[in-house]
């Protein structure tokens, strides 16, 4: 009991510490409005009057960019953003003093800014959606409400790992900032988050398909939209334990030979 | 005796040679910073590619006209990066009272701020802008003509004296009460959507993105210009827009200055 709710507590104090600027918080959300508003529009631009777009229906395409704003604040909002500056300025000392594992400590950070920018993901999507009268797609096969919930909950766990662990590169130096800038940059558009990716040539997708991005946002909202079949779902979900398994393997090697080199300058 | 405007260009040219050195110092990061601002910018070229393989035109605009929208934002919107990249800091020089030694230097403290910091990254990514823009340009049917391409520059310029204002009012929010972080980014992100031609959005954000917060005469109204699409009515609201942006931002500026008492030195 003691053990979990350590990191019970973590999440609340994360929590408050989020909404400490409400004002910030409110103006940090609007930033994901804006991408929500010119990929709508563009999409139904795209649209015009046609019935669907790159195999796409209205209905799903129109989803998918919904679904987009959702699965951005779930799967890819993040509080490890701050691991490396911690680790720079000697700050996660006080971290392993402390009878808390550093990773479980960070998954219950991760925690609260997922739970709070996905509430206010869903209420942004909500009120947008009905302003907009968007047709949604709903689905209506068993197995999307088995794969879907399973695949979203690959996807978190993917991505923070990948983000733990890209954190980790500031045991090494203290200029990770640039290249994680970049890396993000990269993953967002693999997977997914700004277009699915199906609107490129199939070499872009097959190269893609072997990375583990897609497997953030695409394919857990294509299995959604049920535009995926039973064996592309059973694959998406074992590339997802494929590189989380991977991905997991690597934060344990550099978490240790990090360990090694630490030297909680600043401090 | 100096002028005054070479004083001002000396100050500028140390200011460059201080923030160049300073990102040369960080190579690793600034070279990922670079390296990421350009697959953004290249993401969003395969898109539209991407797009215009199945679809022949967008609200009427074909792929080598969208393109030129698409430019024109990564145009102005990195132009008004390179140059007033300071006002991102600004928050924290007045929380640790860097404001108040600038204000006690010889020099207009809102130029001094605006150009803190000029971003050699901005300047290195405008390379590859500034070509493209240029090849969209010879690549659009018909020929451009010297009067269009004129206005072209004209109104790239004219968004660029708006996003100065939209950055002084930023400042000026910044010494009021200390919160800019966030105002600043709401800006770039609500710049975000002049990446596409303005008339893809409803009727009601048109409204807003060319008279609230004038995203489409920044972006949209240079392209509008250089496809022969702007008249003359456009290009003197555009004008006006500026005008009195550029106005109200003064009168902002200096309002958040005569209330300013110091927040720490």
């Amino acid at each position: 009991m003691i053990g979990r709710s350590k990191y019970v507590a973590v999440v609340k104090i994360a929590w408050q510490r989020e909404l400490e600027e409400r004002l910030s918080f409110i103006l940090s959300r609007s930033r994901g409005l804006a991408v929500l508003f010119s990929l709508y529009f563009l999409w139904s631009a795209l649209l015009g009057s046609q019935a669907s777009v790159f195999q796409y229906s209205r209905r799903q395409i129109l989803t998918y960019v919904l679904g987009m704003s959702i699965l951005r604040a779930l799967v890819l909002g993040s509080a490890t953003d701050n691991l490396p500056s911690e680790i720079v300025h000697g700050q996660l000392s006080d971290l392993l003093l402390r009878p808390i594992r550093p990773i479980g400590y960070w998954a219950a950070r991760d925690v609260a800014v997922k739970g709070l920018q996905l509430g206010s993901a869903v209420v942004e999507v909500a009120v947008f959606a009905l302003a907009a009268s968007t047709p949604l797609y709903l689905p209506d096969r068993l197995l999307t409400v088995v794969a879907f919930p399973a695949s979203l909950a690959g996807a978190i766990v993917l991505s923070f790992v990948m983000s733990y662990g890209l954190g980790l590169a500031a045991f090494w130096t203290s200029q990770s900032g640039g290249p994680r800038f970049c890396f993000e940059l990269i993953l967002e558009f693999c997977a997914g988050a700004y277009f699915p990716i199906d609107v490129l040539s199939s070499g872009w997708q097959a190269f893609f398909s072997v990375l583990p991005f897609p497997y953030l946002i695409f394919y857990p909202l294509n299995i959604y939209l049920e535009r995926v079949g039973p064996a592309v779902i059973a694959r998406a979900l074992c590339m997802q334990a494929i590189w989380i398994g991977v991905v997991w393997i690597v934060v344990n090697v550099a978490w240790r030979r990090g360990m090694r080199t630490y030297a909680a300058e600043g401090v | 005796m100096r002028s005054r405007g070479k004083t001002y260009l000396h100050v500028w040219w140390n200011l460059c040679e201080m923030s160049f050195a300073s990102q040369l110092s960080t190579r690793m990061a600034s070279v990922g910073y670079l390296a990421g601002k350009l697959v953004r910018f290249t993401f969003f070229l395969v898109f539209l590619f991407a797009i215009f393989q199945k679809i022949p035109h967008l609200h009427g605009y074909t792929l080598p006209e969208v393109v030129l929208f698409f430019m024109t934002f990564n145009l102005v919107d990195v132009l008004a990066q390179f140059f007033f990249r300071g006002i991102y800091g600004i928050k924290a020089m007045v929380r640790d009272g860097g404001f108040d030694r600038i204000l006690g230097q010889p020099i207009n403290p809102l130029f001094r701020v605006s150009f803190e910091t000029v971003d050699l990254l901005d300047l290195l990514t405008l390379i590859p802008i500034l070509a493209l823009t240029y090849w969209t340009l010879a690549k659009l049917p018909g020929s451009l003509t010297l009067s269009r391409s004129f206005l072209y520059i004209i109104l790239v310029g004219n968004g660029v004296v708006i996003a100065f204002a939209i950055h002084v009012f930023v400042a000026a929010l910044a010494v009021s009460t200390q919160e800019s972080d966030n105002t600043i980014w709401v800006y770039r992100d609500l710049m975000a959507l002049g990446r596409f031609p303005v008339n893809i959005y409803a009727e009601t954000v048109r409204v807003i993105l060319t008279y609230l917060v004038p995203v489409a005469v920044m972006t949209s109204f240079p392209a509008q210009a250089a496809l022969g699409l702007l008249s003359l009515k456009g290009i003197v609201s555009a004008l006006a827009i500026a005008a009195l942006f550029l106005g109200l931002s003064r009168l902002a500026w200096r309002a958040a200055l005569r209330r300013y008492t110091s927040v720490s030195s």
